[in-house]
C-alpha cells in the first residue's frame, strides 16, 4: 500500500510534468526543452522564499507559480517567437537547450549547489490508512494532480477559450479568420505550462531535494512520461506520469535504487520502438478513431 | 464597398500581383477569375489581413485596412471561406459554428445565429454532435459558409468554393450564395472554373500571373471571345 501510494504520488508529479509538456506541444509542436529547468526555478524559489524569507508553504507556492509564468513567457518571447515561421525553422531545439542552461546556472549561482531539505505540507503529518502509514503531502500530491488534470480537460473541452486552444492547434491560420489571436492563445499555453511546471517542482522539492541538478533527475522523467502517453496528447500525458510512478515504486522493491533511474529511461525506449505515438496510439484507446480528413 | 488600388504583393522577393486595382460595390457579386498561381488567393489573402501588401491600399467602406489584423476584419464584417473550406476536423459541428461566433460576446446573439444556421441548413443540425472531419465535401462547405456568417458580415469573400465538390452539389453552393446576396451581404468569389460563378455574378476580373487582363459584366465576360478561350475554357 505505501509503495502504491507512493507510486502514485511520484506518478501525479510525472504526470503535471508531461501536462506541461504536452500544454506547449500539443498546441505549436514545439518540446520545450527549457520546462525542466522552469520546474527546477519553481522549486528553488519557493524553498528561497520558505528557508530565507520564512514565507509558508501556499504564499511560497504561489510566489513560485508567478515567476515561473513569467519565465515561460520570457522563455517563448526570446527563444521561439523571434524565430519566427516555427514551420521553416528548427532552431527553437537549440534556443530552448540554451535557455534551459542559462536557467541551470542561474539557479547554481543564487541558491548554491547543495541539495536544500524542502519542507512538507503540512509539515510532513502522516496518517494512517489501510494499515499503512503514509504521508499527508503525498495524499495532496496526487489530488492537485488530478483536480488540475481534470480542470484541464474540462476548459479545453467545454469552453470558448478551450475551443480556440484546440482550433489553434490544429490551423492556425484559419483560426486568424475566425478572429481568434492565435499568438495570444500560444502565449497563455506557456504560461499555463509554466504555472503547471511551477506546482509539480514545488510538490516534489520535499521529496528528492531542491537543487540546481533537479533539471534533470526530475525533469527527464518528465520527458518519459510525456512519450509514454503520446506527445502532445495531455490525457496520455496523465496516463503516462502515474503509470511510470507506479513502475517504478514497484520496481525498486526489487532491484537497488541506483539502477531504479534508468529503468523509467528503458520503459521509455521500449515504447518509443513499438509504440511511437504513445501508449495511447494503441489499437483498444482507437476502436472510434476517424478523423480522415477530406479535403 | 471594397477598393483595392495599386495592390502589390509579393513574398519575399518574389512579387506575384502587379499593380492591381479593382471594385467591388455594395449588395453585388464580384467574380475573380484566372488559372492556377494567377494571385487569386493571395489577394483574398491579403483583403483579411493574413499577408502584408507591399504596397497599395484597401478601401473598406471608405477606411484603409491593408495592415489590420485578421481579427480587427471580422469584427468590421469581413469574413472569408478559404480554399479548401478548413473546418476544423477534431471539433464538432456546432463547435466549428461557435469558433466562427468567436469574437462575438453576445451569448444571446450567439444562439440566434446558430438557430438561424441550423435553419438554414438541416443537415448539420441533424450532425451537430459529430466531428467535422466525418463530414462530406459539400457538409464541410456549407459547414465553412456557415461559420462565416455566424458573425453577420457585410462581405463575404469566397476562395474557389467549388473546389472539388460534385457538379450537383456545386450548383447547391451557388444556389445558396445568391440567397446570401439577398439578404444583402456583399459578395467576392474566386474561382477556376467560372460558369457557375458567372451565372450569379454582376460583374467579373480575369486575372493573370498577377495582373487584372479584362473586366466587365458578365455578359461583356461572355461575349468576349478571346478572354473565354484563353482563360476560361467553355462558358
Amino acid at each position: 500500500m505505501q509503495q502504491l501510494i507512493f507510486g502514485l504520488a511520484n506518478g501525479s508529479i510525472y504526470a503535471l510534468m508531461a501536462l506541461s509538456i504536452g500544454m506547449v506541444s500539443s498546441t505549436t509542436g514545439i518540446v520545450n526543452f527549457a520546462y525542466a529547468s522552469v520546474v527546477m526555478m519553481g522549486a528553488m524559489v519557493s524553498w528561497w522564499l520558505m528557508v530565507i524569507y520564512q514565507f509558508s508553504y501556499i504564499p511560497a507556492l504561489f510566489v513560485a507559480i508567478a515567476v515561473s509564468i513569467v519565465l515561460n513567457i520570457v522563455i517563448y518571447e526570446t527563444c521561439v517567437k523571434k524565430l519566427g515561421n516555427l514551420l521553416d525553422n528548427v532552431g527553437w531545439i537549440i534556443t530552448l537547450f540554451g535557455a534551459s542552461i542559462i536557467l541551470d546556472n542561474i539557479a547554481r549561482m543564487l541558491f548554491g549547489t547543495e541539495p536544500q531539505a524542502f519542507p512538507y505540507l503540512f509539515g510532513g503529518k502522516m496518517v494512517t490508512f489501510f494499515g499503512a502509514n503514509i504521508m499527508l503531502h503525498e495524499l495532496m500530491m496526487i489530488t492537485i494532480a488530478v483536480v488540475i488534470g481534470v480542470a484541464y480537460q474540462t476548459i479545453i473541452k467545454k469552453t470558448r477559450f478551450g475551443r480556440a486552444v484546440r482550433a489553434v492547434a490544429f490551423r492556425p491560420a484559419t483560426s486568424e479568420l475566425m478572429g481568434i489571436k492565435s499568438e495570444k492563445i500560444i502565449l497563455s499555453c506557456f504560461a499555463m505550462a509554466g504555472a503547471v511546471a511551477a506546482i509539480g517542482g514545488v510538490l516534489i522539492a520535499p521529496i528528492t531535494f531542491a537543487s540546481y541538478t533537479m533539471t534533470y533527475s526530475i525533469g527527464l522523467k518528465g520527458f518519459a512520461a510525456a512519450v509514454l502517453g503520446g506527445f502532445g496528447n495531455t490525457k496520455g500525458a496523465f496516463i503516462g506520469g502515474f503509470l511510470l510512478g507506479l513502475i517504478e515504486a514497484f520496481i525498486s522493491i526489487f532491484v537497488p535504487a541506483g539502477i531504479k533511474d534508468s529503468i523509467s529511461f528503458v520503459i521509455m525506449i521500449i515504447v518509443i520502438i513499438f509504440l511511437p505515438g504513445g501508449i495511447m496510439s494503441a489499437k483498444i484507446f482507437n476502436r472510434n478513431w476517424s478523423a480522415a480528413e477530406k479535403v | 464597398m471594397l477598393k483595392v488600388e495599386n495592390l502589390t504583393i509579393a513574398y519575399g522577393k518574389t512579387e506575384v500581383v502587379h499593380h492591381v486595382s479593382f471594385d467591388v460595390k455594395k449588395g453585388s457579386v464580384v467574380t475573380i477569375a484566372g488559372a492556377n498561381g494567377a494571385g487569386k488567393s493571395t489577394i483574398l489573402n491579403t483583403i483579411v489581413g493574413l499577408h502584408r501588401p507591399k504596397e497599395g491600399s484597401i478601401l473598406y467602406k471608405g477606411e484603409d485596412i491593408a495592415r489590420k489584423a485578421p481579427d480587427k476584419l471580422v469584427y468590421k464584417g469581413i469574413r472569408l471561406v478559404p480554399e479548401g473550406r478548413q473546418i476544423f476536423p477534431e471539433h464538432t459541428v456546432e463547435e466549428n459554428i461557435l469558433l466562427g461566433a468567436y469574437v462575438e460576446k453576445d451569448a444571446k446573439k450567439i444562439r440566434d445565429r446558430m438557430d438561424e444556421m441550423y435553419d438554414r441548413f438541416p443537415r448539420l443540425k441533424e450532425r451537430r454532435k459529430q466531428i467535422g472531419g466525418t463530414l462530406s465535401g459539400g457538409e464541410q462547405q456549407m459547414l465553412a459558409i456557415a461559420r462565416a456568417l455566424m458573425t453577420g458580415p457585410d462581405l463575404l469573400i469566397l476562395d474557389e468554393p467549388s473546389l472539388g465538390l460534385a457538379p450537383i452539389i456545386v450548383k447547391d453552393v451557388f444556389k445558396l450564395l445568391t440567397e446570401i446576396k439577398q439578404t444583402g451581404v456583399t459578395i467576392m468569389l474566386v474561382e477556376q472554373m467560372v460558369d457557375n460563378a458567372l451565372s450569379i455574378s454582376d460583374y467579373a476580373y480575369v486575372l493573370e500571373t498577377g495582373n487584372i487582363v479584362f473586366s466587365g459584366t458578365k455578359d461583356e465576360v461572355k461575349n468576349s471571345d478571346d478572354i473565354v478561350k484563353a482563360y476560361l475554357g467553355n462558358v
